[in-house]
């Protein structure tokens, strides 16, 4: 049983060693001595809370150290059981094993504390290998699983199915993957097989704003009837990580949503890069839809987290508007993606569309 | 002319929440209380959260002299105060200061209105606020339709600048103090205002958990089944406080515990949890399942009034350790008043769902703490099976929907208690807010403010509920006209005895909440 002080030091966010095989033991007698200690009046209340599983795939100390971190904050928005996989496959050297911590946080303005619990877990070598069965009994029953996988999970395609089987939920970031566009069919071919779990990509999320500010141009009626007329949309993008596949993801959302087929979306959409001398840049740097008699603008603003809309017609429908664009850490991000619970269905026929239009597109 | 499709594809996934039009926010009593520690926190955390319009203003409309930067000064110190986001994000600030301006009028004076109508349209044209607005009436309620009349008459409603413009109305309590009132103010809004356009508030209905009895209701299949005469024995409602009168004893005395708290926030409470369930979450069909509930409320004679009410006053008593005064040794408080501070009633809902079940409503001040919640009491179990071994201890199970503080849900259930005999015990399963989303939620404020800013008059009671809660509430009143005077208790106690005795004689209890 452990004491007070090893209590302090969980509560503390300190990692302390244990054995694979007593984690879930481990855990249970230290909220079971939190518990305890909250029926002492001078004693900090404190309350474990977990709405998800929460794994998250790292390959280098940096990215599990940067878990940490991100589940540290994320936890005070989404309490959750975190486990954080360090995999080393190509490591010699057998491993598999783990440490215990909590994230906490206070609870309003009171003195309680709501805590979540993080496993880490490293395998290397050999090890890796009884990485599934180390995982699966550490899951709470009845909440939903989400695999957040920092890299490229094609790299990796065979333990990524294994951890996909039991996720229900799969986030990933194509914009730190090195030749995204080459993998998009490979991506989305990897999603059919899971017809059950749904999938996020992070630079889908960060195209969030530019949708939005897209679709509410055509809110009102007489704007909405420039939708059959468009004749071409352009789209500038910079030349930072996952800037052109952010620019191919947003053509191809249009073309899905408008049930443009692929040769008129290859017609009308139109990609181009521009050097980028603005470090507050998001991937896309302006984007134009025309009709005949309109012209529908959105432009990220040098030197601002902010992009404003305008639209060019008579008797145009709408102020200029001005917005901020959302936070594009990984919590933020994240976050955005565990408060949507259902499958992003948009997401996925977009990238379908993305997957077509490039293969049209190779010579 | 092609005709344009019926929704827009490209919103598909998209969250939705609507986008905030642009306006301004026209707030008449600028310099009060409500304002400074309620509406313009919970506008600066609106800010904060960026659920703002982009071209936004906020006019101040009072009677004291001041100057724009004056009132952003004092504004500031009371977001600083007041703002669940500590400490105050200067950029945010800013921003949001550079919008506010002050208008100095008397509320009765035609040319202040002229002139604001001026401001408003200067504010147009440099701020983009497009001709929308948002009037707030945050002062005391005998100027409501002196304002009301005023922005009538003076053009500010419908404008010709910018005919195709919104133009809305927010209503603080109290709405009237009986129904002859509360129909003359409608009558008032009605000559000015469409319905659509006047949004009445009452905080209740902005807090989270308050939102989460549909949630709950609707989309758990395990609680509607049961939701209903068949299953539950009755239902408790109660909302106390630990506060006296605090300053508003003059305002109180004309009041009281009835028409303070009952006719509004535990009205919409109670249709609430009795409500059937809507076609739709459009606040027309919640509107409308709501009212049927409190049309549905069997009326009382002044003989049943006797019997289905009980009102007391709180006397001397100690609170936290503290002695507090009498009610009636308050400031601005008549010493012979009559006035409740408590009050019980029996309601029953005639319709096919709560036939003879009994609500009981409770809600007093210097009670032993402030506690809002919702009890289902469900029936009990046949005591066949454990009758014997542990006859007290079988209680029936409960429901617990509490509001404040420490908002969550609670079922009260029958468990073994671990050993070689058989005993029952009961044991609580405990939900809190706090503990599993952890995130803060918005205050009620926030949430309401953003709704009429988008025009979404869900959150917001319609002219219909209003007037027939009033109805109910003045056929109490008439029935205590001819009454004794209210029982008296000691404060920092759950109200008068008679109080307990009152739901005995049912053969129930109050919970202790």
């Amino acid at each position: 049983m452990p004491d007070s002080a090893q209590l302090q030091t969980f509560t503390a966010g300190v990692e302390t060693a244990v054995d694979v095989a007593q984690i879930e033991r481990q855990l249970h007698e230290l909220w079971q001595l939190a518990a305890e200690s909250a029926k002492d009046p001078s004693q900090r209340q404190i309350t474990r809370a977990c709405l998800l599983n929460f794994i998250v795939f790292c390959e280098t100390d940096e990215e599990s150290a940067h878990a940490s971190e991100v589940i540290s904050t994320l936890t005070s928005q989404h309490p959750c059981r975190a486990i954080v996989l360090l995999v080393q496959p190509d490591v010699a050297s057998a491993e598999l094993s783990a440490s215990i911590s909590a994230h906490c946080h206070l609870a309003g303005t009171g003195q309680k504390q709501v805590c979540c619990e993080q496993i880490a877990i490293h395998a290397s070598g050999p090890g890796v290998a009884h990485l599934g069965a180390a995982v699966l009994p550490l899951l709470e029953s009845d909440l939903p699983t989400v695999l957040w996988w920092q890299g490229d999970f094609l790299k990796r395609i065979d333990l990524f199915r294994r951890l996909v089987a039991v996720a229900n939920r799969v986030i990933y970031d194509t914009s730190t993957w090195a030749d995204p566009q080459s993998q998009l069919g490979t991506l989305a071919r990897a999603i059919t097989e899971y017809p059950r779990g749904s999938f996020a990509d992070l630079s889908w999320t960060r195209l969030g704003l530019w949708r939005r500010l897209t679709a509410e141009f055509f809110d009102e009626p007489n704007c909405r009837t420039e939708l059959a007329r468009i004749r071409a949309v352009d789209i500038v993008h910079g030349r930072g990580p996952g800037a052109g596949l952010r620019a191919l993801l947003y053509g191809s959302w249009i073309a899905t949503q408008l049930n443009w087929p692929v040769a008129e979306a290859r017609k009308k959409i139109h990609l181009s890069e521009r050097e980028d001398h603005d470090a507050t840049s998001v991937g896309i740097l302006s984007i134009a839809i025309q009709t005949d008699d309109a012209t529908f603008s959105i432009r990220k603003n040098f030197g601002e987290s902010t992009a404003s809309a305008t639209i060019d017609m008579p008797n145009a429908c709408g102020l200029p508007r001005k917005r901020a664009f959302w936070p594009e850490d990984d919590v933020s991000l994240l976050s955005q993606e565990l408060d949507r619970c259902a499958r992003d269905t948009v997401y996925e026929k977009s990238l379908a569309v993305a997957v077509i239009v490039l293969e049209n597109s190779s010579p | 002319m092609q005709s344009a499709p019926p929704t827009n594809p490209l919103q598909e996934g998209l969250s939705a929440q609507r986008t905030p039009e642009p306006c301004v926010l026209v707030i008449f009593g600028a310099t009060g209380d409500l304002t400074h520690r309620k509406l313009v926190p919970a506008l600066y955390n609106l800010a904060h959260e960026g659920q703002l319009p982009q071209s936004f203003a906020i006019v101040g409309f009072a009677r004291r002299p001041k100057t724009h930067d004056q009132f952003r000064a004092e504004l500031r110190d009371s977001v600083a105060q007041s703002s669940r986001f500590q400490p105050i994000n200067p950029a945010v600030w800013d921003a949001l200061a550079q919008g506010i301006f002050y208008h100095q009028s008397e509320f009765a004076d035609a040319q202040g209105y002229q002139k604001l109508d001026t401001l408003l349209q200067k504010l147009d044209a440099e701020r983009g606020t497009a001709g929308n607005r948002l009037f707030y009436l945050a002062t005391a309620p005998t100027e409501f339709i002196g304002i009301i009349e005023q922005l009538g008459a003076n053009g500010l409603v419908h404008s010709k600048h910018t005919p195709t413009a919104s133009q809305r109305i927010i209503v603080e309590k109290p709405f009237g103090r009986s129904l002859a009132t509360a129909e003359e103010l409608n009558h008032s809004l009605a000559n000015v205002f469409d319905e659509r356009q006047i949004f009445r508030i009452d905080h209740y209905l902005g807090k989270e958990t308050v939102q989460n009895i549909a949630a709950l209701r609707f989309a758990n299949e395990i609680f509607e089944p049961l939701w209903n005469q068949k299953y539950v024995d009755h239902i408790q409602i109660t909302v106390a406080e630990s506060l006296g009168v605090e300053g508003r004893g003059g305002y109180y005395d004309g009041s009281g515990a009835l028409r303070d708290m009952v006719q509004n926030h535990m009205m919409q409470l109670l249709s609430l949890v009795a409500m059937e369930p809507p076609t739709t979450l459009d606040g027309a069909s919640i509107h409308d399942e709501k009212v049927k509930v409190l049309r549905a409320i069997r009326p009382m004679t002044p003989e049943q009034v006797q019997q289905f009410t009980l009102r007391g006053q709180y006397a001397r008593g100690s609170m936290a350790g503290q002695a507090v005064p009498a009610y009636r040794e308050e400031k601005n408080v008549a010493p012979d008043s009559r006035t409740e501070t408590f009050v019980a009633l029996k309601l029953f809902i005639e319709n096919w769902r709560w036939f003879g079940v009994p609500f009981y409503l409770r809600h007093g001040k210097r009670l032993p703490r402030s506690v809002a919640e919702i009890a289902v009491q469900f029936k009990a179990p046949p005591a066949v099976l454990f009758a014997a071994e542990s006859p007290a201890a079988l209680q029936p199970n409960a429901l617990m929907m509490r509001i404040q503080p420490d908002e969550g849900i609670a079922i009260r259930m029958n468990a073994k208690v671990p050993g070689n005999a058989l005993n029952l015990q009961p044991v609580k399963m405990d939900f809190r807010y706090g503990g599993s989303f952890g995130a803060h939620s918005p205050e009620a404020y926030e949430r309401l403010l953003h709704d009429a800013i988008i025009g979404d008059s869900t959150l917001f009671t319609r002219r219909d509920e209003v007037e027939r809660s009033w109805q109910i509430v003045d056929a109490i009143i008439e029935g205590w006209n001819t009454a004794s005077a209210p029982f008296s208790y000691e404060s920092g106690t759950w109200g008068p005895p008679e109080a307990d005795k009152f739901i005995e004689r049912d053969g129930r209890e109050w919970r202790r909440p």
